[in-house]
C-alpha cells in the first residue's frame, strides 16, 4: 500500500459521513483534497484566514443544525488553540477534524531537521484529551468512520491525523 | 456617539425570532434588557471569534436573522474574520461593531485611536460583499437614527456590518461564568425546535 490516501477516496467517505460544509485553508499537502472539494457541489467549502476562525464558524454552524468538518493542518491546530478550547472542548461541541501531520513523512524517513510541527502534535492532541486516529493511506479509511462515531457519542471534538500528502 | 443601554434597548425592543449573539461587556448589559430562547452569550468561548460563530449559526438557519454584537477590540483580535465574513456572510447575518476604542472589559484599556474601522470593513471587501454580493456597510452614531434604521436592518437582505460609536455610563453587573456546554445545547435546541 502506497503512502498517503486518495483525495477522491476521503471526499467520498466524507459525503458519506454526511458532512455538509468543510473548513479549510489550502496547504500544500492537502492541496487535492482542497481542490476535489471545490469541485464538489454538494458540499460548501469554505475557506477561513485563519483556523480560529475555521473552529468558532463550524461550531456555529454545529449549533444551527449543520453537520461540519474541520480540515487543518496541525500548525493551524496550534494556532486555533484558543478557539478549540472555547468552542470545542469547553462547551462540548463534537468538532469532526483531519489533522494535516506537517513533518511526519520527514520524519519517518530519518530526515533532519525534525520539524517541531511534527514534534508537538501528538502531545498537543493527547493535552487536550481530543481522541485521533491515524489516516495514512487508504486502508486506514475507517478512522474517518471512528472520530465520527466517537465525537457524536462523546459530544467531544475528535480528530483523524494525516502524514503524507494527499493523491489522485 | 450613543449611549450602550439606549442602543441595547432600543434593539431589544424591535427584535422578535432573530438570535442574538453577544460578547464581552454586552453580555453583561444585553441580559437587562432581555430574556430571550435566542439569546447567546459567546463570552470565553474564543477570543475575537464571536461573529464566525454567529456565522455559522446564519449560514445554518438561512430562515433566520442572526445579529451579533461585536467588540472593537474583538474585532483586532481577529481581523482575518473581517475578510471571510467579506466573502462568506449570508444575507441573513446582521453585525454591530460596537465601537468604543478600547479593551472595556478588562479595564478600558486603548488600543491605536488611529484605527478606522469604515475603512477595515471596506477594504475587506465588505461592501457589495458576502455570500450575496449585497453586503452593506453603515456607521450610525445618533440613536434617533437606529431607531429609524432598524425595521429596514431586520428585513432587508444583507449581510450588515454596522458600526456604532458607544459610550457607557451605567455600573456594569458581574460576569455570569455559566455553563458553557448548557449554553450551547439550550441555544441548539432552542434554534433546532422552532
Amino acid at each position: 500500500m502506497s503512502q498517503g490516501v486518495s483525495a477522491q477516496k476521503i471526499l467520498n467517505k466524507i459525503k458519506e459521513l454526511q458532512f455538509n460544509h468543510v473548513l479549510m485553508i489550502p496547504d500544500s499537502e492537502s492541496r487535492l483534497l482542497y481542490e476535489s472539494i471545490e469541485k464538489d457541489t454538494s458540499i460548501e467549502l469554505i475557506t477561513p484566514c485563519r483556523e480560529g476562525e475555521s473552529i468558532a464558524i463550524a461550531a456555529g454552524l454545529w449549533t444551527g443544525g449543520a453537520s461540519p468538518l474541520v480540515v487543518i493542518q496541525n500548525t493551524g491546530l496550534m494556532e486555533a488553540g484558543d478557539s478549540l478550547r472555547g468552542c470545542g472542548m469547553g462547551p462540548r461541541v463534537p468538532l469532526r477534524m483531519i489533522i494535516g501531520w506537517r513533518g511526519y513523512g520527514n520524519a519517518m524517513s530519518n530526515k533532519l531537521p525534525i520539524d517541531s510541527a511534527y514534534t508537538y502534535t501528538e502531545p498537543l492532541l493527547n493535552g487536550w484529551g481530543i481522541p485521533y486516529w491515524h489516516l495514512m493511506n487508504d486502508s486506514d479509511l475507517e478512522a474517518m468512520d471512528k472520530m465520527d462515531k466517537t465525537a457524536e457519542e462523546t459530544s467531544m471534538p475528535a480528530a483523524v491525523i494525516t502524514g503524507y500528502t494527499f493523491k489522485q | 456617539m450613543i449611549e450602550r443601554m439606549d442602543m441595547l434597548k432600543t434593539i431589544a425592543e424591535n427584535r422578535t425570532n432573530e438570535v442574538v449573539v453577544m460578547t464581552m461587556t454586552t453580555t453583561l448589559q444585553w441580559p437587562l434588557v432581555s430574556d430571550h430562547d435566542l439569546d447567546f452569550d459567546f463570552l470565553a468561548f474564543g477570543m475575537g471569534h464571536a461573529a464566525d460563530f454567529a456565522m455559522g449559526i446564519a449560514l445554518s438557519q438561512p430562515e433566520r436573522k442572526t445579529i451579533v454584537f461585536k467588540g472593537d477590540g474583538g474585532l483586532l483580535m481577529s481581523l482575518g474574520s473581517m475578510i471571510t465574513l467579506s466573502k462568506y456572510a449570508p444575507e441573513n447575518m446582521l453585525i454591530f461593531l460596537l465601537e468604543n476604542r478600547c479593551y472595556e472589559m478588562v479595564g478600558g484599556q486603548g488600543f491605536s485611536q488611529r484605527v478606522d474601522f469604515e475603512k477595515i470593513a471596506s477594504g475587506s471587501g465588505f461592501e457589495g460583499g458576502g455570500r450575496t454580493g449585497k453586503g452593506k456597510i453603515e456607521k450610525i452614531d445618533n440613536l434617533q437614527v437606529l431607531q429609524d434604521s432598524l425595521p429596514r436592518l431586520l428585513s432587508e437582505p444583507g449581510p450588515h456590518f454596522v458600526i456604532v460609536p458607544v459610550k457607557n455610563s451605567e455600573k456594569l453587573p458581574p460576569v455570569n461564568h455559566s455553563d458553557h456546554a448548557e449554553r450551547i445545547i439550550k441555544l441548539r435546541t432552542n434554534l433546532l425546535q422552532k
